[in-house]
């Protein structure tokens, strides 16, 4: 008979990997909406191509890929690097200006004209 | 005293077996629900407005990549390991970040609705002749592009028809009111109206 201990692991486990696989597929699948993900929104509500998300989606899936890669290799929870904090930072800091200009800055002529 | 040593981890282990029946069936359940669609994750990290939100996304990510790390770790060592501060600090700049990003969205209307108004109708007016051929055809435009609409006429009998992409055909008697209004409404029930006027 198995211990609690190896038990509980394996629920725990089970539960994670049908968690991540369901929104894994959901997300693949259109199941999760993802429309406008790249696409910021102007004063007015109008849409437009928003390179300042894209950079966050990179440094988010490279910092989430370095701490998952790190974690298998020293076998505890590792610390967060400050080089890879600032980074993280930086890029927020250019997701959250590129956000407020598009959201506060006056629109341009043909933009009031539709 | 052996005895109560004995009881006391019997009862331990009990414990230890009800709590993992307990969080099995809520966990089973959750993930059921999840897969047979009774709990909806299609607006997991989607705003009010419907479009997707990359603060959202980010925080998802993270959730699971420590989560995932963490219960490794716990599996592994058996011990429930020191947080590093830095793994605080992500998460919190991760948290903050999303919340200045809803204070600029929310800032404004257009933030809550993705735009307004969400549908409008071409033209505004139409004139057809009540013959029962003549027609007219309309367009919804959407703040969300690709978004369906539904599209009804009033009055709702003797006015003619119209069709779901937005071709209306006139009746062929002319009804006690020339006018009649075409509604386009969107699955978020924002409408806009135009006019025919039969003659």
């Amino acid at each position: 008979m198995p211990s609690v201990a190896d038990a509980t692991s394996f629920v725990i486990a089970a539960f994670l990997a049908a968690l991540a696989a369901g929104v894994g597929i959901r997300l693949l699948t259109g199941g999760i909406n993802t429309r406008g993900l790249f696409h910021g929104r102007r004063r007015g509500g109008r849409a437009y191509f928003s390179p300042e998300r894209v950079q966050l989606l990179a440094v988010t899936l490279w910092t989430a890929a370095n701490y998952v890669t790190d974690a298998l290799r020293v076998h505890s929870l590792p610390d967060v690097p400050p080089a890879t904090l600032a980074l993280l930072g930086g890029s927020h800091a250019i997701y959250l200006g590129g956000k407020a200009v598009a959201r506060f800055a006056p629109l341009g002529t043909n933009e009031r004209n539709g | 005293m052996a005895t109560a040593d004995t009881a006391s981890h019997v009862l331990a282990l009990a414990t230890g077996w009800v709590v993992l029946a307990f969080v099995t069936i809520a966990g089973g359940a959750i993930v059921y629900r999840m897969w047979n669609g009774d709990i909806d994750l299609s607006e997991v990290i989607s705003e009010p407005s419907g479009d997707a939100s990359m603060s959202r996304f980010q925080l998802l990510i993270f959730t699971f990549v420590i989560a995932v790390s963490l219960f490794a770790i716990i599996a592994d060592q058996h011990v429930f390991p020191q947080i590093p501060q830095g793994v605080l600090v992500l998460l919190g700049i991760s948290g903050s970040s999303y919340l200045v990003s809803k204070g600029i969205q929310f800032s404004s209307a257009e933030g809550v609705t993705g735009g307004a108004p969400t549908v409008t109708i071409a033209p505004q007016r139409a004139f057809v002749a009540a013959d029962g051929a003549s027609s007219a055809t309309f367009t919804a435009t959407t703040a969300k592009d690709g978004d369906a609409v539904t599209w009804a006429l009033f009055p709702a009998t003797g006015a003619g028809a119209i069709t779901q992409n937005g071709v209306y055909t006139a009746p062929s008697a002319l009804p006690t009111s020339p006018y009649v209004v075409v509604q386009a409404t969107t699955k978020d029930n924002a409408t806009d109206v135009a006019v025919v006027e039969l003659h």
